[in-house]
């Protein structure tokens, strides 16, 4: 999430000069044979990265109902604090995966309970880390979208106005973003969401998602708002916008159904590539201790309370960053799927 | 000199935003004033005694006057005390500012270090094994957020291996050289690598342009050697956009570092502000927070100018808009 803003309003994402500087897709025609096999390869890895989405997605939505995950909820009154529990799970503690053959469990084996379990393992409290992984997966897709749409909706709609009315507006929204980026990004997240969810006191800091969308939708808005406006500018000045207003359009008609539908696909594409940095820095906060609290689980607080355990529970961080990996890549090759089928240049950061 | 000028306005603006945000945001903050009044361990009953400390710390004034003392404190250096009392709000910061800034150094150089000879190798022979690989290697370091990339390495390299410590300690170079490496090692490494991968597709994909220019095409014709060509030729005229985003990545690995600082307890600038957050230390993180943010709004302001005397493109397109 290091925030590349290069100075000159470098209209990234530039469909036309795209066109008018063949220099970059250049080098990809002059080995047609590697760069055709190079491609499809892609494409390959692309759809693995839609089937592990897909995956994700489908469980975590599911969480409650599928067969796979462990949620037995029998023995406890609140049940965010069953939600991952597996029946046994004092016996349970600390159990590598059933695959690490060549790991050992450091606590005595109870009873009858099996030395190994769960296909992530289990956590010091025997909760079944494949099962709190993916409930995780609820709060940081769900966090991650809803950012990113609430993000879309306002800094497209500042970046629209913005390149289309143009002169004193521009300047004055172009101000307004300076002064958000002006703040190291995730510095200016943890601000907001340290000092202004509505715990009143030090200890039980039991925070909702609603101030953590806040900052991420307030740290998402800039970029995307220079995108779009840059993109605006653009198509502002092509003839079917003339010939529009020389139809008598509003110019309210003339953003929506003239520019928002060629600024779109540049949008959703930086949206993507966008959640995943969103993503990550939910991680972050959950990491800093700074997300939704426990019980409930998040990925960046299951890495960072595993990691005094490295040394005798090492799955108990590494499979939850694991699965965190995936994700982000999966969304990034999406998105850098997309960007190559729009021919959007990429945006840097 | 327009364009200076036009910058500076910019600059003066967005300063007096930032100051104006961050002092005021403590009004904003829900029951700030309980906050407080317990960090201090003040008896909140007490009227006479929370009326005293909150005149004090200017709670009680205008909005308008309040940012007043703030940005005369700030300016003056006058940064006071933790609400806890038992630190100079400066020291915390410079002690903070130290372990920062080194880190920052050692991630930016080590980054560079990587980058430059990759991206050279890589943009060579575009297309080629070399280029896949290290395109490939980029993109996934991009995807790995810094925890993870912290918690695996040292898995492998403090708990399994013992080589580094877990808990890095601000050991001096001075007095232990051999164990200042080791120290700091792991977390450079863990902000140089994401670092060095964006530094190398930015370069890259410059290179690949600049090598089809017509005067690398005579640098050839010359028989030049390869070497002479990509690092004599190609390389300078290159460098502009990572240059560019190294000097903006300073201010924002400043502040950027507090996940690898916690991952290694170092007691750094972000680490700081973190436990201020926690502990409600409004006054040492309201200005932690100003002191990052205008390093990186006058960074910002130096490449801008350094881009107008380099290319004056820049200032003549500026002029027009």
């Amino acid at each position: 999430m290091s925030d590349t803003t290069v100075p000159t309003d470098d209209p990234t994402g530039d469909p036309t000069s795209n066109q008018a500087t063949p220099g970059t897709s250049v080098t990809e025609d002059s080995a047609p044979a590697t760069a055709k096999k190079f491609r499809r390869r892609g494409v390959v890895t692309m759809w693995l990265a839609v089937v592990w989405l897909v995956f994700l997605v489908f469980t975590a939505i599911g969480a409650s109902w599928l067969p796979y995950v462990n949620h037995s909820c029998d023995q406890f009154a609140d049940e965010a604090q069953c939600i991952t529990h597996i029946d046994t799970n004092a016996l349970l503690s600390e159990r590598p995966p059933v695959w690490a053959t060549f790991s050992d469990t450091t606590r005595p084996v109870v009873r009858d309970a099996a030395e190994r379990a769960g296909l992530f393992g289990t956590d010091t409290n025997g909760f079944d880390i494949f099962s709190r992984t993916m409930f995780g997966a609820r709060y940081s897709l769900l966090i991650g979208a809803l950012s990113i749409v609430f993000g879309i909706l306002i800094g497209g709609t500042l970046g629209l106005v913005a390149g289309y009315v143009g002169r004193r507006v521009d300047r004055v929204i172009d101000s307004i973003m300076n002064i958000f980026l002006a703040f190291p990004a995730l510095l200016l997240v943890i601000f907001i969401v340290g000092f202004f969810s509505d715990s009143g006191t030090t200890e039980a800091k039991s925070r909702s998602i609603v101030p953590i969308i806040f900052a991420l939708v307030i740290l998402s808005i800039p970029p995307i708002a220079r995108l779009v406006r840059a993109n605006t500018i653009v198509y502002a000045q092509r003839e079917f916008v003339t010939a529009a207003r020389s139809l008598g359009a509003r110019n309210s008609r003339i953003i929506t159904r003239e520019i928002l539908p060629n600024v779109f696909p540049a949008m959703v594409t930086f949206a993507i590539t966008g959640m995943a940095i969103l993503i990550v820095a939910e991680g972050a906060l959950a990491y800093l201790g700074l997300s939704v609290s426990a019980p409930n689980p998040t990925w960046g607080a299951m890495i960072f309370g595993g990691q005094s355990r490295l040394e005798t529970a090492w799955w108990m961080s590494i499979m939850p960053s694991a699965v965190m990996f995936l994700t982000v890549l999966s969304i990034n090759l999406l998105g850098d799927a997309l960007t190559e089928r729009f021919r959007i240049r990429e945006a840097i950061g | 000199m327009r364009y200076f000028g036009q910058k500076l306005v910019q600059l003066i603006i967005v300063v007096v935003a930032v100051t104006f945000t961050v002092s005021l945001a403590l009004a904003a903050i829900p029951n700030s004033e309980e906050r407080i009044l317990a960090v201090q361990g003040v008896n909140a009953n007490d009227e006479e005694v929370r009326n005293a400390t909150l005149d004090e710390l200017h709670l009680r004034d205008p909005l308008i006057v309040q940012y007043g003392h703030f940005v005369q404190d700030l300016v003056t250096l006058d940064w006071g005390t933790t609400f806890g009392g038992n630190q100079e709000v400066r020291t915390a910061i410079w002690d903070g500012l130290q372990i920062s800034l080194r880190l920052m150094i050692y991630a930016q150089l080590l980054a560079l270090l990587l980058a430059i000879p990759i991206a050279v190798l890589a943009a060579y022979r575009s297309g080629g094994i070399f280029d896949r690989l290290s395109t490939t290697g980029a993109f996934g370091l991009i995807s790995l957020p810094n925890y993870v990339l912290a918690t695996v390495l040292s898995l492998i390299f403090a708990v399994r291996w013992r080589i580094f410590p877990v808990l890095s300690e601000p050991v001096s170079f001075f007095d232990a050289p051999v164990d200042h490496v080791k120290n700091f090692l792991l977390p450079t490494v863990v902000l140089a690598l994401p670092l060095a991968a964006t530094y190398m597709r930015l370069l890259r994909a410059d290179l690949v342009n600049t090598l089809q220019s017509d005067f690398i095409t005579t640098a050839r014709a010359k028989g030049l050697s390869t070497s002479r060509i990509l690092f004599g030729h190609a390389l300078r005229p290159s460098l502009f956009s990572l240059l560019t985003a190294a000097a903006v990545n300073v201010g924002a690995l400043v502040g950027g570092s507090v996940v690898v600082e916690t991952a290694f307890s170092l007691e750094g600038l972000g680490g700081k502000t973190v436990a201020g957050i926690f502990s409600n230390e409004f006054r040492l993180v309201q200005i932690t927070v100003v002191v990052l943010a205008l390093v990186y709004v006058f960074i910002n302001f130096v490449v801008d100018i350094a881009y107008g005397f380099l290319d004056p493109r820049v200032r003549a397109g500026r002029a027009l808009s």
